[in-house]
C-alpha cells in the first residue's frame, strides 16, 4: 500500500503556497497534517500531481482571542487546540469535540485548518464549525475572502475553495455567558468516525434558552444544522418533552446514507437519541456557565 | 529524491528519499532500522507509532520528508546499551506480548503516554492504547504492564528485578 | 545452588526468553529480512468477482524503470507444475479437485485474484507497474452467497466441475435418530447463521524466496506454521527435490490458522526468484490480507432439536452449508468436525447430519482458530432458545445435559470418549464466581430504570488433542517429534518442527526441558524454524501442550539417561547414584563430584571413548500424546445493551477452564484472553462483507473492525483441578478455546439483556444497527 509518485513542494510562506496552488490548481493536494490525506493517497485513491506541504508555513499556526472571536490558523495542530486555555473557555463546543477525534496520535499530526479543508462528513470539526457558523478565511491570487460555514460545505469532501485559494484561518465566535456545549457521537469503537455526531451549543438566558445550535455529522455528504429544531427551541424553557420534540424535527426529514455500519434508519434513530442526549448535556453545562 | 538530515536515537541521520515514502518505510529501509512494523499502512493498527519531536505520530502517516530537522525516537532507541527502561522491563514482567508484531508501536505509545500521564488509571491507559492494535493478547497483560511501570515509576524499589539487560544466556533465535 | 535447582519451572509464570528482543525491536520477522539483489513483488489483481479474462497487457509496466520482470498467469504456467494445493493433496480429499492455474489466466474467480506479478527494485515501483498491467475482462454474473451457488443454474467457478459443489452432499445419522424424534416430546426447528469473519493477524502473509543458481537451491524465508509444509509445498509447485529446497523463519506475527504451506503469491514470488535468480521478497499489505488471504466462518445450520419437556436434549438432525469461496482449502473439510463436535459434552442420544460446501466468487475459507467452533455455537445457542421456551434456567438446562463423568467414561455418540472431561465442575465453578441470584436482582432493578443487563454462558470442550484413540496417537497430525541435543557449551538444544507465532513454546518448552533434564532454564535452547534443523511438525490444532510437551519431557528424560549413561563411564560411578542438578552431573551426596553438563559433553566429544561407549550426546524422542485429554471449561459474560444506540458493553467476563496442567499459567492466561478477544470482535464488529456484486466492503482496518483495548474487558480465568490421565504429560492445549466459546457466551448475554422486548437471535454478529432492527422487529409478548 505505497504511495504513487508525487511532485513535492514545501513552500515557506502563505504566498509562495498560494501561487504553487495558482500554478497547479486541481493537480495539486495540499498537504497538512496528512492524516486523512495520506491514506487516499496510499490506497491509490487519489492521484495529485504535486503534493504543497505546508508544514512548513509557520505563520499558519497560532490560537489566538480578541474582541469576541478565536482565530485559528490552519496549520494548528489538533492536539495544540486540544491544550488551549483559549480553546477550552472561548470556544468550548470545540474543546469537547477536540478529543474525540481518532486517536491522540493522530491530533499530534492532524491540523484545524487540515480537517475542515477535508471535510469528511463524518468527522467532528466540520459539525462544530457548522454550529457556531465559523468563518473561513481563505487567500488566493485575487486576495483575502471569508466564507461563512453554510457556504464552506458544498458537497461530500468538497468545499468552496477555489483551487488556487488556501485555507489560511478558521474564526470562532466566544461563546457568551449562559452558553452551554456538547458533542455526542455514536461510534462503533473509541476514536473511530462517528456514525453519527452532533454538535449542541445553548444558551440560557433567565431560564429560557434563548440560541440553540445543532449540528450533525454523518447524516448527509455534509455537516447539517438541524434548523427546525432549534427554531423550536428558541424561547421555550429546557425539558425532557421539549427535548423530544426537538429530537422528532432534528431527524423527520434527514436522509442518512447506509453502510457497513449502519442502514439509514439506524442513523436517523440515533440522532434522535443523540440530540435528546445533546441537549441535556448542553443546558446542564449552560447552567454550570452562568 | 530530497535531502534530509534529522536525529534518530539521538543520533544525526542523513538520507534521499523520495517525497513519496514514508516515514515508516525510511526508517525500515533507508535506516535499516526495522523495529518500527507496518500493520495497516493506512494509519489505524498503529504498529507504525514512533515518537517525533516529544510526540506519538503513525509514522505511515508521516512522510520521510516531513521528518527533516526532527528527533525521531524509534523503539530501537528507548533504552540505550542493549538494556531495557522501566516499562519495557514492566511488560516483560507482566506477559504483556505474545507474537511481538503491535509492540513496537504499543511500547511507543504507551511510552509518549505516560511521558504525559505518569499517574495514569487503567481506564485513561485503555483510551490511550485504543488506537493500537493487538491480535493477540486482548490487551489485558499489556495494560497490567502500563500499569505496573506506573507504579514503579512512582515509587521505585531498589529491590524490584530489573535486568541490566537482556539475559546473555539466551540465544537469539536467528536462522542459521 | 540447591534452592534454585529444587525449583520447578513448569506450572510457574518464567518470564519468556522472546520478550528481550520483542521489547527492542530486535525480532526478525519476514518483511525485515533483506538480501542482497533483492527484488519485490507487488500483484496485479482482479477488480471483478468473476469475469473472463480477455487479454493481459504488461507491456507499459515491463517498461517502467525499476520494473525487472513482469509475469503473468500464463506464463507463470510455464515455469511451475501445475497441480492442486499442496495442503489439500497432503490432506487428500475424495471427489474431483477444481482445476486450477497459480495465477488467474483465462479467469478469475473473486475480487483479488491475482492475475499478474510484477517485480521490481521497490515495492513502491512494483505497485507503480502494476497500475500500468491492462486487464480486460468479460463479466460473468457473480455467485455470492451460498444458496445461488447450489442453484444448478449459477454459472460454475471451476470447468471440470460443472458445479460449485466443493464436496459431494453426504448424510450421516448417530444413534437412532428416526426413534428419537419420534419419541420426542417436542421437536424444535431453528435457522442459525455465522457470518463470515476472518483471522486478521497484525502481519500478513508473505516471505522472501531466494534462488541459489549455482546450487540450484531455493532458500525461502517463511511466516508459517509448519516449514516443512511450506516447503513441501514449494518443491511440489516448483517441481524441485524435497532436498533442494529449504525453509527458515523468524519471528512471525501471528497467523490464527492463515499460514499454513503456502499460498499462491508466495508460490508465485518464488517462482519469479528462480526465473530471475534473485530474491524476491512479497509481503502483503493489509487490503490484501483482508481481501485475498482468506476467510472463515461462513455457515449456516437448518437445526431440528428433539427434546423433553424437562429440557432434556435428546437429538439434532442438522444441516449444514458451508461457504468455502472460490479457490480450495480448508473450509472443505470443517464440516465432520462440525459433526464430531457437535453433542459436545453432553448425553445426546442421536445426531443426523448433512452438509454441502458451496464454492462462491469470494477469498477462499480457511483455517481460522478453532475452525469447527460453529458446532459450539449452534449447541449452546439453542440450549438457550430452548430454555427459554420450556421455562428453564439456562444454567441448570446444561447441568441437566451435561453427560456425568463416569469410569469408563461417557462416550460422545459421535465416537469419542469423554474422559476426563469437567464441564459439570466449570459450570458449577461459574455459578460460584458469578452470584447470579444477586444479578438478576440487579437486572430487573436495571430494567426499571430503562438500562438492559445481560447475563450469558456457554460450556465448550476441544480436542486439545483429544482423548487416546485406540491403537494411534491422540489428535490429528499423528505423533510428534523432536531432537534434543546436549551441545558443548552446556546447552541443552531442543529441534522441534512447531513453530510458535505467539505460543511462546521458546518459553514453555525449556521449561520442561529444564525441569526434566535438571539444568537452568537459560541452558536450554529452543530450536525452530529451519527444514535443515528440525523435524517434521506443525503448530496448530492445539496440540503443542500435549504433543510437543510430552515428547520434551520424555525426550530430555532419554537424553538424560544417556548423558549419564556417559557420565557413568567418564566419572567411574555407576548410573544410579548419578544425577544432574543445576546443570551439573555429580555422584549424589557428593558434591564436589559435580561436573558441568558442558564440560561432559565437551569430553563425549573428544573421541577419547572407545566404541562400546555411546558418546553421542543426541537423542529422536517421538510422542503419541500419552492419554491425551480434552480441554474445556465454561464462559460467562455480563453486558449492558445501550437499547437506543445499539451498542454493547461488555461489563464482566468469567471463565472456569480446564486444560489439565499449566505448564506457565501466564503463557495460557494470555492465549484465552486472546481468543475470548476475537470472539468479543466476532459478535460486536468483525464481519467480511460482500455486497451483490462481488466487491469486498471490508478492505481496510475502517471496515473491518477489530477489537481495541477499550473493547475487551478484564477477563477473570481460572483454572479447575482437572483428573490426571497420564503419569507424566497432562497438559493439554488452549490456543482455541477462547475464540470457540466466546461467541455463544456473548450471544447469549446479549439476547438475556434484549429478552423484555422478546428478542430471539439466531446469528452471530450483532453490530449496533442490527440490535436495532432485533428490537423492532421482535414481539414482547414472546
Amino acid at each position: 500500500m505505497k504511495l504513487p509518485h508525487v511532485d513535492y513542494e514545501a513552500p515557506r510562506t502563505v504566498t509562495e503556497a498560494v501561487e504553487l496552488l495558482a500554478e497547479h490548481e486541481d493537480e495539486a493536494s495540499v498537504l497538512a497534517g496528512g492524516q486523512s490525506l495520506i491514506p487516499l493517497l496510499a490506497l491509490r485513491l487519489a492521484h495529485p500531481a504535486v503534493l504543497i506541504d505546508i508544514n512548513g508555513v509557520t505563520e499558519l499556526s497560532g490560537v489566538s482571542a480578541t474582541n469576541g472571536t478565536v482565530t485559528i490558523g490552519a496549520m494548528t495542530r489538533e492536539y495544540v487546540a486540544e491544550e488551549s486555555g483559549t480553546v477550552a473557555d472561548a470556544v468550548p463546543l470545540l474543546a469537547a469535540a477536540l478529543p474525540l477525534i481518532g486517536h491522540e496520535a493522530i491530533r499530534n499530526r492532524g491540523t484545524i485548518g487540515g480537517s475542515l479543508a477535508h471535510a469528511d462528513p463524518a468527522a467532528e470539526l466540520p459539525a462544530v464549525a457548522r454550529a457556531l457558523d465559523a468563518e473561513f478565511v481563505v487567500r488566493g491570487r485575487a486576495g483575502e475572502r471569508v466564507i461563512p460555514a453554510a457556504k464552506w460545505f458544498e458537497g461530500y469532501l468538497t468545499t468552496s475553495r477555489a483551487p488556487d485559494e488556501l485555507l489560511v484561518e478558521v474564526r470562532f465566535p466566544a461563546a457568551g455567558r449562559g452558553t452551554g456545549s456538547s458533542f455526542d457521537e455514536v461510534a462503533r469503537r473509541h476514536g473511530d468516525f462517528a456514525i453519527v455526531g452532533l454538535a449542541t451549543s445553548l444558551t440560557l438566558s433567565g431560564g429560557a434558552i434563548s440560541d440553540a445550535r445543532l449540528a450533525f455529522a454523518g447524516v448527509s455528504d455534509v455537516p447539517v444544522r438541524a434548523t427546525e429544531a432549534e427554531d423550536l427551541l428558541v424561547g421555550e424553557r429546557p425539558s425532557a418533552e421539549l427535548f423530544d420534540e426537538a429530537a422528532r424535527r432534528a431527524t423527520s426529514d434527514i436522509d442518512p446514507p447506509a453502510d457497513l455500519h449502519g442502514s439509514a434508519d439506524y442513523r436517523r434513530k440515533v440522532a434522535a437519541a443523540l440530540v435528546r442526549r445533546g441537549l441535556r448535556a448542553a443546558a446542564d453545562s449552560a447552567d454550570e456557565r452562568q | 529524491m530530497v535531502d534530509i538530515a534529522l536525529t534518530v536515537n539521538g543520533t544525526a541521520r542523513t538520507g534521499s528519499p523520495e517525497a513519496r515514502k514514508t516515514l515508516a518505510d525510511f526508517l525500515r529501509d533507508d535506516l535499516n532500522m526495522t523495529g518500527t512494523h507496518l500493520g495497516c499502512e493506512h494509519g489505524v493498527c498503529g504498529a507504525c507509532t514512533v515518537i517525533v519531536d516529544g510526540r506519538a505520530v503513525r509514522s505511515c502517516l508521516m512522510l520521510a520528508v516531513q521528518a527533516a530537522g526532527s528527533e525521531v525516537t524509534t523503539i530501537e532507541g528507548l533504552a540505550p546499551d542493549g538494556g531495557l527502561g522501566t516499562l519495557q522491563q514492566a511488560m516483560w514482567d507482566s506477559h504483556s506480548f505474545q507474537c511481538g508484531f503491535c509492540t513496537p508501536g504499543m511500547v511507543m505509545q504507551a511510552t509518549a503516554f505516560l511521558s504525559d500521564h505518569p499517574g495514569a488509571s487503567e481506564q485513561q491507559i485503555r483510551e490511550a492504547l485504543s488506537g493500537n492494535i493487538c491480535r493477540c493478547t486482548g490487551y489485558q497483560s499489556i495494560v497490567d504492564g502500563v500499569l505496573l511501570a506506573v507504579e514503579r515509576s512512582a515509587s521505585p524499589d531498589p529491590a524490584a528485578p530489573h535486568s541490566a539487560s537482556p539475559d546473555p544466556t539466551t540465544p537469539p533465535n536467528r536462522e542459521r | 545452588m540447591a534452592a534454585i535447582a529444587a525449583e520447578r519451572y513448569t506450572g510457574a509464570s518464567v518470564k519468556r526468553s522472546e520478550d528481550p528482543r520483542i521489547l527492542t525491536g530486535a525480532g526478525r520477522y519476514v518483511d525485515d529480512i533483506k538480501l542482497p539483489g533483492m527484488l519485490h513483488a507487488a500483484f496485479v489483481r482482479s477488480p471483478m468477482a468473476h469475469a473472463r479474462v480477455v487479454s493481459v497487457d504488461v507491456s507499459a509496466a515491463r517498461a517502467l524503470p525499476g520494473v525487472v520482470a513482469v509475469f503473468t498467469g500464463a506464463e507463470l504456467e510455464e515455469i511451475t507444475v501445475p497441480g492442486p494445493d499442496a495442503l489439500m493433496a497432503l490432506i487428500g480429499l475424495d471427489g474431483p479437485t477444481p482445476e486450477f492455474t497459480l495465477l488467474a489466466t483465462d479467469k478469475v474467480r473473486f475480487a483479488g485474484d491475482p492475475v499478474a506479478i510484477v517485480i521490481a527494485e521497490s515495492r513502491y515501483l512494483a505497485e507503480d507497474g502494476c497500475e500500468l498491467v491492462e486487464v480486460e475482462y468479460d463479466d460473468l454474473p457473480p455467485v455470492t452467497n451460498a444458496s445461488f451457488a447450489l442453484d444448478p443454474s449459477s454459472p460454475p467457478l471451476f470447468a471440470n466441475l460443472g458445479d460449485n459443489i466443493a464436496s459431494p452432499h453426504s448424510r450421516s445419522e448417530s444413534g437412532d435418530v428416526a426413534a428419537t424424534f419420534a419419541e420426542a416430546d417436542r421437536v424444535f426447528d431453528f435457522r442459525i447463521d455465522v457470518h463470515r469473519h476472518q483471522n486478521v493477524p497484525m502481519e500478513g502473509r508473505g516471505c522472501v524466496a531466494s534462488y541459489d543458481a549455482d546450487r540450484d537451491f531455493m532458500t525461502v524465508h517463511a511466516a508459517t506454521q509448519s516449514v516443512h509444509v511450506s516447503k513441501i509445498a514449494v518443491a511440489m509447485r516448483l517441481g524441485m527435490e524435497q532436498d533442494k529446497v529449504r525453509v527458515v523463519a523468524g519471528d512471525i506475527g501471528g497467523s490464527f490458522g492463515l499460514k499454513i504451506g503456502a499460498s499462491r503469491e508466495e508460490l508465485a514470488a518464488a517462482a519469479a526468484s528462480r526465473a530471475l535468480r534473485r530474491p524476491v521478497k512479497w509481503v502483503e499489505d493489509r487490503g490484501e490480507n483482508l481481501t485475498a488471504s482468506g476467510q472463515a466462518r461462513e455457515e449456516s445450520f437448518d437445526v431440528r432439536a428433539a427434546v423433553s419437556n424437562d429440557g432434556d436434549l435428546l437429538g439434532l438432525d442438522v444441516k449444514m452449508v458451508i461457504d468455502t469461496g472460490s479457490y480450495p482449502g480448508l473450509g472443505v473439510t470443517v464440516p465432520e468436525t462440525v459433526e464430531a463436535m457437535l453433542p459436545g459434552p453432553y448425553k445426546l442420544a442421536a445426531l443426523g447430519f448433512e452438509s454441502t460446501a458451496a464454492i462462491t466468487n469470494k477469498a477462499t475459507y480457511v483455517a481460522y482458530r478453532g475452525p469447527w467452533a460453529s458446532e459450539t455455537f449452534v449447541r449452546e445457542r439453542i440450549l438457550d432458545l430452548i430454555a427459554k421456551d420450556l421455562g428453564l434456567d439456562p444454567l441448570e438446562i446444561r447441568l441437566r445435559n451435561v453427560a456425568p463423568r463416569t469410569d469408563p467414561p461417557a462416550v460422545m455418540i459421535t465416537g469419542r470418549p469423554l474422559v476426563g472431561v469437567t464441564s459439570r465442575e466449570s459450570l458449577q465453578r461459574i455459578a460460584e464466581l458469578v452470584d447470579i441470584p444477586a444479578f438478576r436482582r440487579r437486572q430487573a432493578e436495571a430494567r426499571a430504570q430503562g438500562h438492559y443487563l445481560g447475563i450469558g454462558m456457554a460450556t465448550f470442550i476441544e480436542a486439545a488433542p483429544g482423548p487416546r484413540e485406540p491403537g494411534g496417537p491422540s489428535g490429528p497430525l499423528g505423533t510428534e517429534s523432536m531432537r534434543l541435543r546436549l551441545e558443548e557449551d552446556g546447552i541443552v538444544a531442543l529441534f522441534t518442527g512447531q513453530m510458535p507465532h505467539g505460543q511462546s513454546h521458546q518459553t514453555t518448552l525449556a521449561q520442561i526441558a529444564a525441569d526434566e533434564f535438571g539444568v537452568p532454564f537459560e541452558q536450554v535452547r529452543v530450536v525452530v524454524g529451519d527444514t535443515d534443523v528440525v523435524p517434521f511438525g506443525l503448530t496448530g490444532g492445539s496440540r503443542s501442550a500435549t504433543m510437543t510437551g510430552g515428547v520434551t519431557l520424555h525426550g530430555a528424560r532419554k537424553l538424560k539417561a544417556k548423558v549419564l549413561d556417559f557420565a557413568s563411564h567418564l566419572m567411574e560411578a555407576s548410573v544410579r547414584d548419578l544425577e544432574i542438578v543445576d546443570g551439573r552431573v555429580g555422584v549424589r551426596g557428593d558434591p564436589a563430584s559435580a561436573i558441568a553438563v558442558g564440560e561432559v559433553a565437551r569430553r563425549a566429544a573428544s573421541g577419547q571413548f572407545g566404541p562400546d561407549v555411546d558418546a553421542n550426546l543426541e537423542v529422536e524422542a517421538a510422542f503419541d500424546g500419552g492419554e491425551g485429554g480434552w480441554s474445556g471449561g465454561t464462559h460467562c459474560a455480563i453486558v449492558e445493551v445501550d437499547v437506543e444506540t445499539g451498542l454493547v458493553s461488555v461489563e464482566r467476563y468469567v471463565v472456569a477452564e480446564d486444560c489439565g496442567a499449566l505448564i506457565n499459567p501466564a503463557v495460557v492466561d494470555g492465549q484465552i484472553r486472546g481468543g475470548v478477544a476475537q470472539g468479543i470482535g466476532a459478535v460486536l464488529l468483525e464481519r467480511t462483507a460482500y455486497d451483490e456484486d462481488g466487491n469486498c466492503q471490508s478492505a481496510t482496518f475502517m471496515d473491518y473492525l477489530v477489537p481495541t483495548a477499550c473493547d475487551v474487558p478484564r477477563i477473570e480465568i481460572e483454572h479447575l483441578q482437572t483428573v490426571p490421565l497420564d503419569a507424566d504429560v497432562n497438559f493439554r492445549g488452549v490456543g482455541e478455546g477462547g475464540m470457540i466459546v466466546a461467541p455463544p457466551t456473548m450471544v447469549n448475554a446479549i439476547e438475556d439483556a434484549l429478552s423484555p422486548f422478546g428478542v430471539r437471535i439466531y446469528e452471530q454478529h450483532l453490530p449496533p444497527a442490527r440490535i436495532l432492527e432485533l428490537i423492532a422487529a421482535a414481539d414482547p409478548g414472546q
